[in-house]
């Protein structure tokens, strides 16, 4: 097991708060630990990507932030007005 | 042993740290306003660490470029959700984004009586 991977173990944990977070307070509260999650899992997918030499991987972490950024923006627009 | 053999270890050090106290942080917050600053220590901090690990182990390539890539999205997206987010509690809590004349947004000048606030210029 190399630095990276130990990295993205750290890294998994870290969406268990985050899957807290999800569960509890207001939609906007819960939107923000959504947000903090679509991050954590970028920077997770770049961690995979080099502990298991798979250059494929970055893309999909590219991916991952821009549906991050359409996923959260989507989310507040409707909770402003509408839900 | 190298220089790169310590630093990557270092670097995704600070990245983890910063990524789970933000991550600890926000849970134990219970405002959405509050919950938003733990937003950016993730993208300022922990991404750009990451960053240089993977350009230190990597040297410039398709990996080191991609990852940069990525970090230039993060900022965008963290900085423009932040904005969205915030703009969506205001509009819930007070019905709309633009600021109440009376409202006392701390740190501005508000004049006595709560008009307009006094011409600085």
């Amino acid at each position: 097991m190399n630095t990276w991977l130990v990295s993205a173990l750290v890294f998994l944990f870290t969406l268990v708060p985050c899957g807290i977070a999800v569960f509890r307070g207001t939609a906007l509260e819960r939107l923000v630990g959504l947000e903090m999650a679509g991050m954590v899992e970028v920077m997770l997918l770049i961690l995979l990507a080099e502990s298991f030499h798979r250059p494929s991987t970055y893309d999909l972490a590219l991916a991952m932030a821009l549906l991050t950024f359409g996923v959260g923006l989507v989310f507040a627009r409707f909770l402003e007005r509408w839900l | 042993m190298s220089a790169g053999n310590i630093a990557i270890p270092v670097l995704l050090g600070i990245s983890a740290i910063t990524t789970v106290v933000s991550c600890v942080a926000l849970v134990l917050m219970h405002d959405v306003f509050n919950r938003m600053h733990f937003l950016a220590p993730v993208t300022v901090i922990a991404m750009p660490a990451l960053l240089a690990a993977v350009t230190i182990q990597e040297g410039w390539g398709q990996a080191t470029l991609k990852t940069i890539l990525v970090f230039f999205v993060l900022l965008a997206v963290n900085a423009v959700l932040t904005h969205a987010t915030a703009r969506a509690a205001r509009v819930r809590m007070l019905g709309q984004w633009q600021p109440n004349p009376k409202e006392d947004i701390p740190g501005t000048p508000v004049a006595a009586g709560g008009g307009k606030r006094p011409n600085t210029q």
